[in-house]
């Protein structure tokens, strides 16, 4: 079960999202957000989004600087303060929003902010399955697609369905499973930089299985493990692909 | 503070190990075996998801009066006739039990596998007392032999190929020429070991819980030197974190439910052996002498500390087996008593903070061990919480908390934010080749020596939206 | 060296700190668990065969060699078949009081020797010996207080006549039991411990229980499953269907 299924359904229309794009999206994968938009939009949903967005803090949490990552959260969870619902293309930072930043600014004026933001985001499959209830769409990618789950979003948030029950329902796709889908990519954030030999090996791993896997192209619904992926993948200028979920998805 | 901080930088540690072949495969065979046992364990097994949560639930509790308990499992062990030693220093509890051989004579001791005792090295004090210890668990046979120390929680030598096990036993047993066939292999060892267990003045054992109701110190095993160790020899120790009391024998039906099937998928381990102070009076065999040391060693410290729920561990490995660090360094390179998720937070417990320094971001804190656990500790929850102390008390690097707090600066300011996107990219165009890039100067090489990277967008997101 | 007062002090001290992580509780144990366990043997004794049945195939599962004969008469014959097929000619036993059947009578008429183990206190160099016997023996022949259906365990109190090692040192181990033994579940293991620490323990109880599940093993090396490696590489059970006669 999802911390998010406490949350009605609501029919696209009418529905209102603010997104959040994410540090890794905005610099590095800009044509992920634009996906996410022209789909959200195609499904009716009017898309914001809040001006000035920098970092979940994630990267600043994880490293142990907690009164940073709380100044960063504070920011970013008082430019969310007037949304109804926020989509996020990553599990990681999806992770952050609803489990960390209520702790993170307990006892402080954005206290209330922070648990309401936490209640009211969702990752981006998450958000099309459970909130929108769609499942059904068309594929953009040809060749056998296989899903990696991202640590966060299937252990931080509980979710390994949405993603696979849209790939499962995806009209014109071939899905096959993946071996240790549920293995750890060796993005890690800084962790790929401070062991990044460790990181590359772990890494070979998940390359070796998706190979194994007969599969074209990786699907993942996070930014980072997209650019570890990706950048093992091109480092061995593999004909392989490693693409985001919203850029499978018609 | 048990064990000297291991100079050698982790990242070192952590590339050696990756050289080794022998290793990698060893790791890679073993690891996937015990995910597989475990969950099919499991998967056959409705019940496990109530049984960990009540298994957590007994292990708070239990936390939460521990001077209780402890107050009564003492007074049980001693209406049985045992003796209970407090050892609030690896010190002190290699002394009690220097102390104990000498003053009993003992030549020989028996050891059934224990990280206890491992954790306060304590064959090195036997043997300069002249005291010979016998590793009998096959595994911490093998790496006494070989001059080792474990590289995983229960099986110790995991990190050798049956090859290096054969070449090891023909050199130091002087049989040369022994094939690679763990059947041969363990019978030799069985044949070795037989004659020591029937001479031995003293056992020596770890121990997985102490009931404290009925003064009750239970071995869980599966080779059978746990009951040799405790009813051969003369007498008996069993060294023990404090931890490890339990309330009840309803408890401990509880734990025994979950541990095998955590530890090697087995419904049971082979040996459950419940040990309730000396030999009695018309008994033929027990030792004459019972002494339970229980171990501080840290650990009290942290009942109210930020690794408490680290006391919780029930030492069965699970979280190694899914941990991707470990599958792909193994055990030594962590350098200390404890590897694994667990063994780094069990290394802050025993040594502090500093000894965390690399050992806390040897985690790409993916949560596949909090997932594993029987008892359901947060340990990525911790490890970032280690971090946050190794950065609070200036033992990260000073130059690392100027970068980070200079990206906090940056984070919470758009303009700042902006200028960083346009200053990456002017900075990366000479290394942008092809849509990608292959290489960065000093600290980024970190990441592009293996890996591309892809270049900042010619426009972020942010920067496009106006017109989607 | 800490006392037990250094200990308790400081586990005080760190105590009163914190209330702990989450509100929880031990296990509930039962109130009056030796009533519970007698309440529990009827209500299996409906159901024996079905529990008997599932001891079979786990105690099959952990690589248990399981017999079963119709009466208590017929044990020493079926002894004798397990003996034969392994050679054993030297055997360590319960006394016949503990066993519930006599045993070494007929075996000795196959030529195979039954070192019966003592009920009383022996001397010192009676014990050595004995020892050197268990240590010799092909084969040592034990009861069983309970059989854990769930996991195809068998439960031994040690006490005077029923030394630890007789299932331990021999290669092979032979547990007699009857429907008496059976019990469902380690939930069930649980009640029977809390009933038997009930109150004082008989005075010849040992002061160590085992749970034997299977054959000694390892897979320490490159997790490749062995057998016997300090203990036996062997062990059956016979079951008695008519059930064996118990001493007082």
């Amino acid at each position: 079960m999802t911390e998010a299924q406490s949350a009605p359904r609501a029919p696209a229309a009418s529905q209102r999202v603010a997104l959040m794009i994410t540090c890794l999206a905005d610099m590095f994968y800009p044509e992920v957000g634009e996906r996410i938009v022209r789909l959200l939009r195609g499904l009716g949903v009017e898309v914001t989004l809040p001006a000035g967005q920098t970092c979940c803090g994630l990267p600043l949490f994880n490293s142990g600087y907690h009164d940073e990552a709380a100044s960063v959260a504070r920011r970013t969870a008082s430019l969310f303060r007037d949304a109804d619902a926020v989509v996020v293309p990553s599990g990681s930072c999806a992770w952050m929003v609803k489990h960390e930043y209520p702790g993170l600014l307990r006892g402080g004026a954005d206290a209330t902010a922070a648990e309401r933001l936490a209640e009211r985001t969702w990752e981006f499959s998450q958000f099309l399955v459970r909130r929108l209830g769609r499942t059904a769409f068309e594929s953009d990618v040809e060749g056998p697609l296989a899903y990696h789950d991202s640590c966060h979003l299937l252990r931080g948030l509980n979710e390994g369905a949405a993603p696979r029950t849209l790939l499962a329902n995806l009209k014109g796709a071939q899905v096959v499973p993946l071996p240790g889908s549920d293995e750890c990519c060796g993005f890690g954030g800084s962790f790929s930089v401070r062991l990044p030999e460790v990181s590359t090996s772990i890494l070979e791993r998940k390359l070796a299985n998706l190979e194994a896997s007969g599969a074209s192209c990786l699907v993942a619904c996070d930014a980072g493990c997209l650019m570890q992926i990706r950048g093992g993948l091109a480092r061995r200028n593999s004909p392989l692909r490693a693409l985001h979920l919203a850029e499978i998805l018609k | 503070m048990t064990e000297p901080i291991v100079s050698t930088p982790l990242r070192e540690r952590a590339t050696k190990a990756l050289g080794d072949r022998f290793l990698h495969e060893a790791l890679d065979i073993a690891t996937t075996k015990f995910i597989a046992l475990r969950r099919e364990a499991f998967g056959n097994f409705p019940e496990g998801e109530h049984l960990r949560d009540r298994a957590r639930a007994i292990k708070e509790a239990t936390l939460q009066r521990l001077d209780t308990h402890l107050e009564t499992l003492v007074a049980n062990v001693e209406r049985l006739g045992g003796h209970v030693h407090f050892a609030t220093t690896a010190e002190e509890a290699r002394d009690v039990i220097v102390d104990i051989a000498r003053r009993t004579g003992a030549r020989m001791a028996v050891k059934s596998k224990s990280m206890a005792t491992e954790e306060i090295h304590l064959n090195e004090a036997l043997q300069a007392i002249g005291v010979t210890p016998v590793e009998t668990d096959l595994g911490e046979y093998i790496i006494q032999l070989a001059h080792e120390r474990p590289s995983h929680i229960i099986a110790p030598a995991i990190h050798k190929t049956k090859g290096q096990v054969a070449e090891l036993f023909s050199r130091e047993l002087k049989r040369p020429g022994l094939p690679a066939d763990p059947e041969v292999l363990t019978k030799i060892a069985r044949e070795e070991l037989r004659e020591k267990f029937l001479q031995a003045d003293l056992g020596i054992t770890g121990a997985n819980f102490a009931v404290a109701d009925t003064g009750t110190v239970v071995l869980v095993t599966n080779e059978g030197n746990g009951r040799m160790a405790t009813s051969l020899p003369r007498v008996h120790v069993a060294v023990m974190g404090v931890e490890k009391i339990i309330p009840s024998m309803t408890d401990l039906a509880v734990f025994l439910a979950i541990l095998a099937k955590s530890a090697t998928g087995q419904k049971l381990s082979v040996y459950t052996t419940l040990v309730q102070g000396p030999r009695r009076p018309g008994e033929l065999e027990g030792p004459d002498e019972f002494h339970l040391v229980l171990l501080d060693n840290g650990r009290i410290a942290q009942l109210a500390g930020t690794l408490r729920e680290s006391l919780y561990c029930l030492r069965c490995g699970a979280c190694l087996n899914v941990c991707p660090v470990y599958r792909q360094i193994g055990g030594h390179a962590y350098g200390y008593t404890y590897p694994g998720p667990i063994g780094i937070l069990l290394t802050a417990m025993l040594n502090g903070p500093r000894s965390v320094k690399d050992l806390s971001h040897a985690s790409s804190l993916c949560g596949a061990c909090a997932d594993a656990c029987p008892v359901r500790i947060d340990i990525p929850r911790m490890l970032v919480e280690l971090r946050r102390e190794v950065d609070d008390k200036g033992i990260a690097p000073w130059t690392e908390r100027v970068v980070f707090k200079t990206f906090a600066r940056v984070l919470r300011s758009p303009r700042l934010y902006r200028w960083g996107a346009r200053i990456g990219r002017t900075a990366q165009r000479p290394f942008v080749r092809g849509g990608r890039i292959r290489a960065l100067p000093f600290f980024f090489g970190a990441w592009t020596r293996t890996r591309d990277l892809p270049p900042v967008a010619a426009r972020t997101f942010q920067e496009r939206w106006r017109e989607l | 060296m800490s006392s037990k007062t250094d200990f308790l002090t400081r586990i005080r001290t760190e105590m009163a700190k914190t209330r702990g992580l989450f509100a929880a509780s031990s296990a509930e144990r039962p109130a009056q668990p030796a009533q519970r366990l007698d309440l529990l043997r009827r209500e299996l004794s409906e159901r024996w065969p079905q529990t008997l049945e599932r001891f079979r195939a786990e105690f099959e599962l952990v690589a248990g060699v399981f017999h079963r004969v119709a009466t208590a008469a017929e044990v020493p014959a079926a002894l004798e078949r397990i003996c034969r097929e392994r050679h054993a000619r030297k055997l360590v036993a319960w006394p016949a009081e503990d066993l519930g059947v006599a045993i070494a009578p007929a075996l000795a008429g196959a030529g195979i020797a039954v070192e019966s183990m003592p009920r009383a206190a022996v001397a010192d160099t009676e014990r050595r010996r004995l020892r050197g016997v268990i240590a010799d023996a092909d084969l040592g022949v034990t009861g069983a207080d309970l059989a854990v259906a769930e996991t195809g365990t068998l439960v031994l109190v040690s006490a005077a006549g029923r030394p630890r090692s007789t299932s331990l040192l021999p290669p092979c181990h032979v547990a007699v039991f009857d429907r008496e033994a059976l019990v469902e579940s380690l939930e069930h293991l649980g009640l029977a411990l809390e009933a038997w620490h009930e109150g004082v323990p008989p005075a010849e109880r040992g002061a160590v229980i085992n749970f034997i599940t299977g054959p000694s093993r390892t897979a320490d090396i490159e997790l490749t499953l062995t057998r016997g490696v300090h203990g036996p590489k062997e062990i059956h059970a016979i079951f008695v269907d008519g059930g064996l006669s118990r001493h007082g």
